[in-house]
């Protein structure tokens, strides 16, 4: 049987795909001069997207002290990969607002989740002063796509699913051993079907076994932490529990204490409120 | 930042993390997803007081000024809080019934993920100082729970992967 041939791969072809406006804008970050009336033209296409994408700069979590009146002043402000960012963040929060069958995420709790890691990868990176590529808050954000495809199934094997776990095997290999991927897998799939960076890409594949990812990768290693931090904390827990294993690799690679995650944890709520009042607007 | 919602006679108040809520006789105070938070329900049967705490960390040191503004994120400034509302609500400290509930960690041994731990040892330190004894509690593991408190009766019931059972 072909991937597409196959019930999970026919779902990850299926699958909605990224709207034009956030293809055509990250295909020019790596550009290497990139002008305003270019990010303009792109915008013009889609007059909905450049409002919330002004609704998003002008959040209370990106600081910016004016207000932001147009896309030549939300580039010149933020930049043009944070720009992207928010695109992208505006053009998912649709799908991942669902309710998640499987994992039984009521709807809204992915979108939840998915905000609050991405404002937890980038209070950790703040906090131990990392040089992490600046995608880190997208592939925070879309780390659990594959949730979305991959629901349904775990919701029909979840008896076999269980006694997986009874074993004492981690949630993302239980779905491995009986439906032969796990959610990180699909969603790295659904990914490089939208074209999104090689990185984050990686990052989404091995967010929950980074030591099997073929790189170490401060960006992987960093989402790893905020996941388990943000599901700790009851953002996006769902049927699977806690059942998931912290990398002592990754810690020791971090240099991360209880203290670093003790104070980004006591920040989350607010920073991830922050950004969902603006998307919710 | 609290939810509630009157459903009959009763009124059903939803807990957030890191907040607290109390309530009296005819009140169902309802908190979800427990993971390493410290879900603390305490119960006076003769005023018919009761409050529940959702604490997300240990110690209030790590973030002195949200402490400030959110006393109930931390279990070492939200259980104090928690004890004097009901106080102030006619609660009298050799009739309360205690107990708790989440604390949970990730699976494996490592120690920097072990805040529900923390969590239990902290609440553990202070009722012990303060003479105070849990009546039950269903703590650790990796299960995400979800707790309903009802204060007519002082009923606990604690609903995790799947199942149900009075605490």
């Amino acid at each position: 049987m072909t991937p597409k041939e196959h019930p999970i791969g026919a779902q990850v072809e299926k699958f909605p795909g990224m709207p034009g406006a956030a293809v055509k804008l990250l295909a020019l970050v790596d550009e290497p001069c990139v002008s305003v009336p270019q990010i303009e033209s792109i915008l013009r296409q889609d007059p909905g997207l450049t409002a919330n994408l002004l609704r998003l700069a002008n959040s209370a979590y990106f600081g910016i002290p004016s207000k932001v009146g147009s896309v030549r002043q939300a580039v010149i402000l933020l930049g043009l990969k944070r720009l992207v960012q928010m695109v992208i963040a505006t053009c998912t929060s649709a799908i991942m607002d669902r309710t998640v069958p499987g994992y039984d995420l009521p709807a809204g709790e992915l979108w939840r989740h998915s905000l609050a890691v991405s404002v937890a990868t980038e209070g950790l990176v703040r906090e131990l002063k990392l040089d992490a590529a600046e995608e880190i808050f997208t592939a925070a954000l879309l780390h659990d796509v594959g949730k979305i495809v991959l629901g349904q199934f775990v919701q029909d094997d979840y008896a076999q699913i269980a006694l997986a776990l009874d074993q004492g095997l981690a949630f993302e290999t239980a779905e491995s051993i009986v439906l032969g991927t796990n959610h990180a897998e699909i969603g790295a799939q659904v990914l490089s079907k939208w074209s999104l960076p090689e990185g984050i890409v990686h990052a989404v594949r091995w967010h929950h076994e980074p030591e099997k990812a073929e790189r170490p990768d401060p960006m992987l290693d960093v989402v790893h932490v905020a996941n388990m931090l943000c599901l700790m904390i009851g953002i996006g827990v769902g049927r699977e529990g806690l059942n998931y294993r912290p990398s002592p690799v990754v810690t020791k690679r971090l240099g991360i204490t209880t203290s670093h995650l003790e104070k980004v944890a006591s920040q989350t709520l607010q920073w991830a409120n922050e950004l969902s009042q603006a998307l919710a607007a | 930042m609290t939810v509630s919602a009157r459903i009959g006679e009763s009124m059903t108040h939803t807990v957030l993390v890191g907040d607290l809520k109390t309530g009296c006789n005819g009140d169902m105070l309802v908190t979800h997803a427990l993971g390493s938070c410290l879900g603390l329900m305490v119960f006076d049967p003769v005023v018919k007081v009761g409050g529940l705490l959702h604490a997300m960390l240990p110690l209030s040191s790590i973030n002195p000024q949200k402490a400030q503004v959110n006393p109930a994120m931390f279990v070492d400034t939200g259980v104090p809080l928690l004890f004097h509302l009901l106080y102030e609500q006619g609660a009298f400290k050799g009739r309360l019934v205690v107990k708790a509930a989440g604390c949970g960690n990730p699976m494996g041994k490592n120690e920097v993920f072990k805040i529900g731990e923390r969590n239990y040892t902290v609440l553990k330190k202070l009722l012990w100082k303060n003479n105070i004894l849990l009546e039950s509690e269903d703590v650790g593991g990796t299960n995400s729970r979800t707790i309903h408190f009802d204060v007519s009766s002082g009923e606990v019931t604690l609903s995790s992967g799947g199942n149900k059972r009075l605490l």
